[in-house]
């Protein structure tokens, strides 16, 4: 089996948002929608302050919440552990964004552009079937189903890896399979002390945080 | 991928921490895509990637804002109340009111009746520009002589004093870690993780995680690197000077003597060189040569004497003499002579770290123990070998960021950071402290090539002239730097690294006894926006509006160009082409494995009427009769690369214009030529398929040390003698002019500087503004943004939206605690206000600041440019004074203002 998930180093990560860009770009997602974001977030009281940089987005998660709640079956799941979205099946009704606990979801009901009207590069990409429906991070899937194509290994060649890893300045972001024992994810979940966010939940993120080397 | 689809490969150079390597997608001839340049992840420091700026230049190719077409100015008044009134003219019409007006120059001369050249220029970026100007730069070699002293920010918003000081004792025009080799770095308002584009940020996430190297961020605010630090210390504003001093007395005064590097300091540095009565060297009256103590003769010899051994500490008797300023000579015999390491150990005695807790508000136990985490790490003893030389190897560091590094208390930081790698030989050694780049002493482009020996066995460094035969009484430019400051040497760079804003406070008070201040008849602008970025913006908008004739190169109208009598679009960056230097050793964190050159090419059509920036300058100089002039200077590498070298020439014919194309594709040859040694010559198509070529660069050298070592030359530390001789020289001049003005400045020429009140000269400006320090009771400060970078890229809706999700990027950034006590919630609307006047933003409550701080990292307050002037950004230029009270030594002022805060809505 295939299992797809996501690493972000907390140690490396900067957050300058290179990853929320390069999402923007490789997804042509309109103003304010962002797959990928990394949060700065501060915790302590002056002087004893923290300061940390978060990526967040679609956790993929193995028990979706999301897709539970889809009255219109449009939210999907592969077998790769890819959370998918139906765009033909999706009514935009919002449940998913709701139910969400990563706040991974978004739904735009009118066309937005940079600077009001289409520009040139915003005509070229602009995809009508994503208004008014919810639309997350994919993994950049038409990426993973080129993988299959061409043999190549997603997390380790770019042409199959998501724009949001490939784009990261500081090594933060990891992507790859994590059923297979020797993929770099899973030499990297063995060799680090991780979380994933809102475990609790029982969604099964495939959202990897490491926070230190194995102790 | 759409029916027509490719990758284009460029290069991103908008901001002084690249370039970065990057493809760009194009589908049915649209610019779609940004991606790293994957080719190159082996070759450049940060594994290829390109930062977050190169994914706005999509939008900005497409942005409806942009200039359609050149434009000329209607409305002869200017200032920001009047509407310019542009109206679209054609690029013949746009080219021929240019010339006619450089034609009127040359009829009355290239220089005015106050001796200074009648066309300026102002460029943005440290440099950036020039790598988006085509052969704008061969233009200017033909045309003659150039004013470019109209700063847009130079000198507060770079990293000036170490510019200055870096390159005199190290060769370090900026001055990085060693990362890749790091185990501890004290960043003193660094903002690396900010400004170190890629290669930095890549590089230090390796450190913290790879080599487990902690770094100690002190500053006032927790910035983006604070964040990403191992601790934070949060410092009271313009006291590190004094954080570092005490550093020192630990080190000193405290650590056993064997935890420096006492060879180091005996071979390498002035340390052992002997101070006589009178504060200069001692030296051999027949040679000249500065005198050592050697304990094997125990007696005095010339530090260039075989087989020594000199003392590093103590005090003796010698017989010499001391040159003083302008040829003053004093006779010893049986002096009391201090060496300068000795000097330097009783200036350091009261610099406690108990004395500097109750100056920086930082626990003096706090401060010591750092100092020792310093000596811990610096591995005193060890080496290490690269390429086969064997050096020291010393993981430690000190980097500095711009404020503490700017203006007054600049040189004392620069001083005391360089002092603290030469303690413990960690200067320009694997692991240390390092100079990336030289600029001011030829040739700039190899730091080991500029090392040549002085006669008083130090590097050669090029001062301007301070003697009463050879000082430059006549400022060359506005900004007087070749007259003022000695330190900004004689380099293309120079013009750069004088007072900038002296030429526009000069506009507008004269100063006595110096020639009559006049404005440029033609002045040049590209990639800048003073009228916005220069400290006191709106003064110097204001300023602006007076000169006579600008030609602005636009992108979208903005503050400067709304002064601006003709507008020319030009093709910006994914839209034209042009070559620039890869790889060696460049700014910040450019150490590669690699050396060599990138091509941008035009990725996409430009969606409006715009120019090559190379066709524009080779159609001006067709109009002003200057071909052959301009292909000579291309020919000689005007145009970033020499067009013939030992095995190749590609040169162009002098006597006819040539095309873009022409001219990138002889560029383009001549890089591959020079890459190979002659061996390969690949032409333009090629440079357009393949992007870039590079060839091995040895780690060898990143370092300075070895080429000290094998030339006998030693380190100008830690006594100045050769700089105090040219401050009291260059004083002397100014007095005989009648000249006091720069009194105050001359007062920071010391041998070793001793701790001044620093805060204490905001505080005093403050007061004799006619402000009040209670009703001013906060520091504002600014921080770097990598997202805006210099901010010409505001107006770029992606760069906006993204670098709203880093807090702090786009208002004023105030403590929790204290804004609660004066009742301010987050988002409230604040005004910031100081001597000069006020600025408003939404409040940013925070904890990471200290409670009498404020933080504005945006310096748009935009009232021209689209997008921009819409976004409500507060900025610290509205409320920066820039006047004489608060210029150093070397031109520089700091991003630092008293200011009082009030809330003025919700």
């Amino acid at each position: 089996m295939t299992r797809y998930v996501m690493i972000a180093d907390l140690r490396r990560c900067v957050g300058c948002q290179t990853c929320t860009a390069a999402c923007r770009h490789a997804n042509a997602t309109p103003p304010g929608v962002q797959w990928r974001q990394v949060l700065d977030i501060e915790s302590g009281e002056f002087p004893d302050v923290n300061r940390t940089f978060v990526p967040v987005g679609c956790q993929h998660c193995a028990d979706p919440p999301c897709m539970h709640v889809c009255p219109s079956t449009a939210t999907g799941q592969r077998e790769d552990g890819l959370v998918t979205i139906d765009y033909d099946i999706c009514i935009g009704c919002g449940y998913c964004a709701v139910a969400c606990p990563y706040q991974a979801r978004h739904i735009v009901h009118r066309a937005e552009f940079a600077y009001g009207k289409a520009t040139q590069n915003e005509n070229q990409r602009f995809d009508e079937k994503r208004i008014s429906v919810a639309t997350k991070c994919t993994f950049c899937k038409d990426r993973i189903d080129l993988a299959e194509e061409t043999g190549q290994t997603p997390g380790v060649d770019p042409e199959v890896t998501p724009a949001c890893v490939n784009s990261c300045i500081a090594s933060a972001l990891h992507f790859g399979d994590r059923d297979d024992p020797d993929s770099n994810v899973s030499v990297m979940l063995r060799e680090t002390e991780h979380f994933r966010m809102h475990e609790e939940l029982g969604t099964d993120p495939g959202f990897y945080y490491v926070v230190d080397d194995k102790k | 991928m759409a029916a027509e689809a490719k990758k284009v490969p460029v290069y991103c150079y908008q901001c002084v921490a690249g370039p970065d390597l990057l493809t760009v997608k194009v589908e049915d001839g649209v610019a779609t895509e940004v991606e790293p340049n994957f080719k190159a992840a082996d070759v450049h420091p940060g594994a290829g990637k390109v930062c977050v700026k190169a994914f706005g230049l999509v939008q900005k190719s497409y942005n409806p804002n942009r200039m359609k077409t050149p434009m000329k100015r209607t409305n002869p008044q200017k200032g920001r109340e009047h509407d310019p009134g542009f109206v679209p003219i054609s690029w013949d019409e746009a080219l021929d009111i240019v010339a006619d007006k450089l034609k009127e120059v040359q009829g009355k001369g290239l220089i005015d009746e106050s001796g200074f050249p009648r066309v300026a220029a102002s460029f943005g970026g440290g440099g950036t520009s020039t790598y988006y100007m085509g052969t704008f730069p061969a233009f200017m070699s033909a045309w003659g002589p150039v004013d470019l002293s109209f700063g847009s920010g130079q000198g507060v918003k770079c990293v000036h004093s170490e510019h200055l000081y870096g390159e005199l004792w190290h060769r370090g025009f900026t001055v990085c870690s060693d990362t890749p080799n790091t185990k501890y770095i004290l960043s003193f308002g660094m903002n690396v993780e900010s400004s170190g584009g890629v290669a930095g940020v890549y590089r230090h996430a390796n450190a913290r995680v790879e080599q487990h190297a902690k770094r100690v961020q002190i500053e006032p605010h927790l910035s983006v690197t604070g964040g990403c630090s191992a601790e934070w210390v949060p410092i009271k504003p313009k006291t590190d000077a004094a954080f570092m001093y005490a550093l020192i007395n630990v080190m000193l005064h405290e650590a056993e003597r064997n935890r420096l590097d006492v060879e180091f300091l005996r071979d390498h540095t002035a340390s052992p060189y002997l101070v006589g009565p009178n504060g200069y060297y001692m030296r051999d009256p027949q040679s000249r040569k500065p005198l050592l103590w050697d304990t094997k003769r125990n007696q005095a010899v010339t530090f260039d004497t075989e087989d020594i051994v000199p003392a590093l500490e103590g005090t003796f008797s010698v017989d010499g003499i001391e040159v003083g300023p302008d040829e003053e000579i004093w006779t010893h015999s049986g002096a009391e002579a201090e060496t300068g390491f000795t000097k330097m150990l009783v200036h350091m005695t009261n610099y406690t770290p108990e004395w500097a807790a109750g100056v920086c508000d930082v626990p003096a136990e706090t401060v010591r123990r750092i100092a020792n985490e310093f000596l811990d790490h610096a591995c005193v003893g060890e080496t290490i070998e690269i390429d086969g030389e064997t050096m020291p190897f010393r993981p430690v560091s000190v980097a500095l960021g711009k404020t503490v590094n700017n203006g007054w208390g600049g040189y004392e930081c620069c001083w005391a950071r360089t002092m603290l790698a030469v303690l413990v030989g960690a200067l320009e050694v694997p692991g240390g402290t390092l100079g990336t780049t030289v600029r001011l002493v030829r040739p700039a482009t190899s730091r080991q090539a500029s090392v040549s020996q002085g006669p008083d066995g130090f590097m050669v460094y090029p001062m301007n002239p301070t003697g009463k035969d050879d000082w430059q009484e006549q400022p060359r430019i506005r900004n007087a730097y070749n007259t003022l400051v000695p330190l900004s040497a004689s380099s293309p760079w120079s013009p750069a690294l004088g007072p900038t804003h002296l030429a526009w406070l000069f506009q507008r008070e004269q100063p006595e006894h110096f020639p009559k201040t006049t404005r440029p008849d033609v002045w040049f602008v590209y990639r800048t926006n003073p009228a916005i970025s220069q400290w006191d913006a709106p003064t110097v908008a204001e300023t602006m509006a007076d000169f006579p004739f600008t030609v602005c190169f636009a992108y979208t109208h903005d503050e400067t160009n709304h002064m601006a009598d003709v507008l020319l679009p030009e093709c910006t960056d994914l839209e034209a082409t042009q070559l620039i230097r890869i790889g060696g050793t460049k700014f910040q964190e450019q150490f590669w494995d690699y050396t060599g050159f990138a091509l941008r090419q035009p990725a996409a059509k430009p969606p409006s009427d715009t120019k090559e920036f190379t066709d524009i300058s080779t159609e001006l100089c067709e109009r002003l009769g200057l071909t052959e002039k301009y292909n000579a200077a291309l020919n000689r590498g005007a145009g970033g690369v020499p067009l013939s070298g030992e095995n190749y020439d590609f040169s162009l014919d002098p006597k006819v214009p040539h095309s873009s194309e022409e001219i990138w594709d002889a560029s383009c040859k001549a890089a591959s030529a020079e890459v190979s040694d002659g061996k390969e010559v690949h032409d333009l198509a090629w440079w357009k398929e393949n992007g870039f070529m590079v060839k091995p660069y040895s780690r060898k050298h990143w370092y300075l040390f070895p080429t000290m070592r094998e030339r006998g030359v030693r380190f100008e530390l830690p006594y100045q003698e050769q700089l105090t001789r040219v401050g009291r020289e260059l004083g002397n001049r100014l007095h005989e002019k009648g000249i006091n003005w720069w009194d105050t400045q001359l007062e920071e020429y010391n041998p070793l500087p001793p701790w001044k009140d620093f805060p204490g000269i905001w505080e005093k400006a403050t007061v004799n503004a006619g402000g009040s320090l209670e009703e001013m009771p906060f520091w504002l400060i600014t921080a770097h943004s990598m997202q805006y970078s210099w901010g010409n890229n505001v107006g770029i809706q992606l760069i906006n939206e993204v670098a709203k999700n880093v807090k702090g990027q786009n208002g004023v950034v105030i403590n929790t605690g204290k804004a609660r006590e004066l009742g301010i919630a987050d988002g409230d609307m604040v005004e910031v206000t100081s001597t000069l006047r006020s600025t408003e933003g939404k409040a940013i409550l925070r904890q990471g600041i200290r409670p009498d701080t404020l933080l504005i990292i945006g310096q748009f307050e935009h009232w021209a440019t689209p997008h921009a002037k819409d976004l409500k950004i507060p900025s610290m230029n509205t409320v920066t004074p820039m006047n004489m009270e608060l210029t150093d030594a070397t031109g520089s002022s700091a991003d630092l203002v008293r200011v009082g805060l009030r809330r003025v809505g919700a």
